[in-house]
């Protein structure tokens, strides 16, 4: 639905956003991309100290490209202040792992390691709190409310990605943001998702993608203390690594969104069997209560893990397969590999397109900006109307990523936003920038 | 219309004639001059006349506009939303949607503003065709206030060039009154969709959706053993997935609520999302077992305008094909009791490791989430009548009411010889 009127209310607000949000990534971010920090301006990135990690469950605020802010529960390093979602644990299969989690919160909290064996909490066996009339009070050992602290102990298991998240009234605590990502690596190969050689990846483009939702109406009556209605729960913003589109983009570490330090771009060079042979891994997690059906544009994944365990028969078998559309459940965790295959190679001059390139130039139909070459030609890039902003840089490839649940790609109901972001495809060569 | 608008632009006329008659081959693309500016001037190359020459080319027109549709009779009324009081008889429910106006003249293809169809036509190619599908964006009737571009999002195919991809945000949108051709050349057989991707949640619920079907390679050169004119669904190499009849299934749902507030200038938050019918092919059961219809035609009254049935209709013995494809925004379970179905195929990929294992999966009920297909083989079995439903009993609905409704059709076994050889799809 696009009108005059509404260019002028929601439509023009949220447009507005969007442009301030792509100015300050081409003034920020790209520069930061391009330089020697490309490592850890972009992708996942390690929380320090592994195998022990020191965690503090805390509160704080996050940011939504709609202008709201919410009032999230998660966890931050020791030393280092709030975050969402909680830092990402990487350790190897065998390693032992501490975390140690320290408690700010005015209640109980606790961590919870699905997907791990073994588990110790303070030394012993993680497992069910009751109070003395029998009912439970926690899935396992608590840090006390106010500056309390536990301990836990795992052997980490089996090669891929695993949700931590909290195990104290877990309805609550983990819809106010207590989860994070850990991955566990195969030992020996840091550059594989599991033990199998088929599973190896580029470990320059590895992403994790920690999908969520919020109800913003239940964060604010947990910050003034007022009473949950859980029957009128209604998320309204969802998220990809804490963050919702176009935020999605900005690099991690952004300087505009302090406590949401993880990205989301997907940033590849197209396949080549000499230069490019492999692929990128996105590890996608779901920590909300509904499923998340997320449809990457333009190139098929190929699943090889679910919550850890290896797509392989009992003979060794490749059981993996491709998908267009990752239909994610709640607490589970897909590994999925993915490149971009130039199958045409189509050139202006040598192998062009066998059809009229149509002639329409950008409208202003939905916004002041865009991202698109102005060519179909990958690595071209053409003029644009001046009274467009040109987001894109060598004539690159964009293709975004998204939940199909559409409403779920919004942001509270305003289109192309929520749980979405975008895998950019630079041309072989990259941009002259890079 | 389209003819105006180019000559308004400069652009050189892309004939519809030529598009017609299918010869979008050389000449038409040696003769194209673009707007674009760079790539303009050295389009007469080698490498289009060899794709012309080993690539089909097919072309396809179809237009993008508003309409009225119906729920099954005898739904519940929901006041103000549903029966929509502003809906022509014999229809209640406003829709945005595409239509096939391939081979009308320009006069004709404006007639059909207003005229949407759910759910859109059903389109099919083989693999290595060059395909070519004009996009004519005749607006809203009801909402000539509204300028909502539309666009086609090719929506599972790999290798997709951002321009031809349709999401405006990252490329284009079609305005109101005017042509868009989208280029695509498939490769992997398969079962896909597509969609308008203009504000998306809004299009993609009003009825922009349909489905594209990719036939193998392996159809024109049967395996050994096998007669000319076998069918398969995929590059097989093993005969696995040949099949006598294909039933597609477009799934969504329908909020009566937001197509209510479409015709009524107000807006939907889309986090509300609680839709009011299940549907098959933009129909709700019964209408599902109704025969396929022709929208040029007032013969199917109130379903003139939902013209694809879902009905079944095979004999004892025959291999049958259901491709299952969801654009609706709610996982269905897709059942059928007393028939076992063996999914061969999730998001038009054969379920085949790297290795050549075979993973196919024998069930009763197929899980299918939305944005994603499954292809399914059942062999019929004795002749009778089978139901083919949502597992989930709360979408066999319509709009709340009674009795069995929403996302069901039957499955008609004859015995041996009782159908002749399938038409087409869902025939």
């Amino acid at each position: 639905m696009t009108t005059i009127g509404k260019l002028r209310t929601r439509f023009a607000e949220r447009r507005v956003t969007v442009a301030l949000s792509l100015t300050a990534l081409l003034l920020a971010g790209v520069p930061a991309m391009s330089r020697a920090t490309a490592a850890t301006s972009e992708g996942l990135e390690c929380a320090s100290g592994s195998p022990t990690f020191n965690l503090t469950a805390r509160d704080g605020y996050v940011s939504t490209p709609d202008g709201n802010s919410l009032y999230m529960w998660s966890y931050g390093t020791s030393s280092g202040k709030f975050q969402l979602p909680g830092p990402t644990l990487c350790v190897t299969s065998g390693d032992k792992v501490t975390v140690i989690l320290h408690n700010t919160l005015p209640e109980e909290t606790s961590i919870v390691f699905p997907g791990q064996r073994g588990v110790k909490a303070d030394g012993d066996p993680a497992q069910p709190q009751l109070n003395g009339t029998g009912g439970m009070t926690s899935m396992v050992q608590v840090a006390d409310a106010n500056d309390g602290s536990v301990t836990y102990e795992f052997t980490a298991g089996s090669p891929g990605t695993y949700l931590y998240e909290s195990g104290t009234d877990v309805n609550k605590q983990v819809q106010m943001g207590l989860y994070g990502a850990l991955v566990v690596r195969p030992a020996g190969h840091p550059d594989r998702v599991n033990d199998r050689a088929d599973s190896k990846f580029n470990t320059d483009h590895e992403y994790v993608f920690l999908l969520s939702e919020v109800d913003p109406d239940l964060h604010l009556a947990v910050e003034r203390h007022d009473p949950v209605d859980w029957s009128a729960y209604q998320a309204r913003y969802y998220m990809i690594n804490g963050r919702s589109m176009p935020d999605t983009l900005a690099p991690n570490h952004a300087s505009w969104l302090p406590n949401q330090p993880y990205g989301a771009l997907v940033h590849i060079k197209p396949y080549d069997a000499s230069t490019n042979p492999d692929p990128a891994v996105i590890r996608y997690l779901n920590a909300g209560s509904v499923n998340y059906p997320f449809h990457p544009h333009g190139s098929d994944e190929r699943v090889v893990n679910i919550d850890g365990q290896a797509l392989a028969g009992s003979g060794a078998e490749d059981l993996s397969y491709l998908k267009y559309d990752i239909d994610v459940q709640p607490g589970q965790s897909v590994d999925a590999v993915m490149d971009w295959r130039d199958v045409e190679h189509w050139n202006a001059s040598t192998n062009p397109i066998p059809t009229t390139i149509p002639a329409i130039t950008d409208q202003l139909l939905v916004g002041p900006d865009t991202w698109f070459s102005e060519s179909p030609y990958l690595g071209t890039k053409n003029a644009l109307p001046t009274n467009i902003t040109d987001n894109n840089e060598c004539g690159e490839y964009y293709h975004v990523a998204h939940s199909h649940a559409l409403q779920q790609a919004t942001n509270y109901g305003a289109t192309f936003g929520g749980m979405m972001t975008v895998f950019r495809i630079d041309p072989p060569a990259g941009c002259p920038a890079n | 219309m389209s003819d105006h608008h180019l000559r308004n632009t400069g652009e050189r006329s892309l004939s519809r004639r030529a598009l017609l008659t299918g010869s979008l081959g050389v000449g038409i693309v040696a003769a194209g001059v673009t707007s674009s500016g760079v790539d303009a001037a050295s389009r007469i190359g080698a490498g289009a006349r060899l794709a012309a020459a080993t690539h089909p080319a097919k072309t396809v027109h179809l237009a993008g506009t508003d309409g009225w549709v119906s729920m099954p009779a005898g739904s519940p009324p929901d006041a103000p939303f549903y029966p929509d009081t502003l809906a022509p008889d014999p229809f209640d429910t406003y829709v945005f949607g595409f239509r096939d106006v391939t081979g009308m003249t320009a006069q004709q293809v404006a007639a059909q503003r207003g005229k949407a169809q759910i759910s859109a036509p059903m389109l099919a190619f083989d693999e290595e065709d060059d395909i070519t599908i004009t996009l004519t964006n005749l607006g809203l009737l009801v909402r000539p206030d509204l300028f909502d571009g539309h666009t086609l999002h090719w929506h599972g195919f790999v290798n997709a060039i951002p321009l031809f991809d349709g999401v405006p945000e990252l490329s284009l949108a079609v305005p109101v009154g005017r042509d868009f051709s989208y280029f695509y050349r498939p490769h992997d057989a398969g079962t896909y969709m597509y969609h308008c991707h203009f504000e998306d949640v809004e299009h993609v619920q009003m009825g922009m959706t349909g489905m594209v079907f990719i036939r193998p390679a392996q159809n024109r050169s049967p395996l050994p053993g096998d007669p000319p004119g076998t069918k398969y669904a995929y590059n097989d190499n093993d005969g696995t997935t040949k099949y006598d009849r294909e039933f597609a299934y477009m799934i969504t749902e329908l909020w009566s609520a937001a197509h209510y507030r479409d015709a009524h200038i107000q807006v939907s938050d889309w986090t509300d999302y609680d839709p009011s019918f299940w549907l098959l092919n933009g129909r709700g059961y019964p209408d599902t077992l109704q025969p396929g219809g022709d929208p040029l035609s007032t013969a199917a009254g109130r379903l003139q305008y939902q013209p694809i049935s879902s009905l079944v209709r095979c004999n004892a013995g025959d291999r049958v094909l259901l491709r299952l494809s969801n654009l609706g925004y709610q996982n269905h379970a897709m059942t059928v009791d007393n028939i076992d179905l063996t999914v061969i195929a999730k998001d038009a990929a054969l379920l085949k490791g790297r290795d050549g294992t075979r993973n196919y999966i024998v069930t009763n009920t197929v899980d299918v989430g939305p944005g994603e297909s499954r292809d399914v083989i059942f062999v019929a079995p004795g002749p009778g009548e089978y139901l083919l439903y949502d597992r989930n009993y709360s979408y066999l609905a319509n709009g709340g009411g009674p009795g069995y409704g929403g996302m069901m059709t039957k499955i008609l076994v004859g015995a041996p010889g009782t159908y002749p050889a399938q038409p087409a799809a869902n025939a």
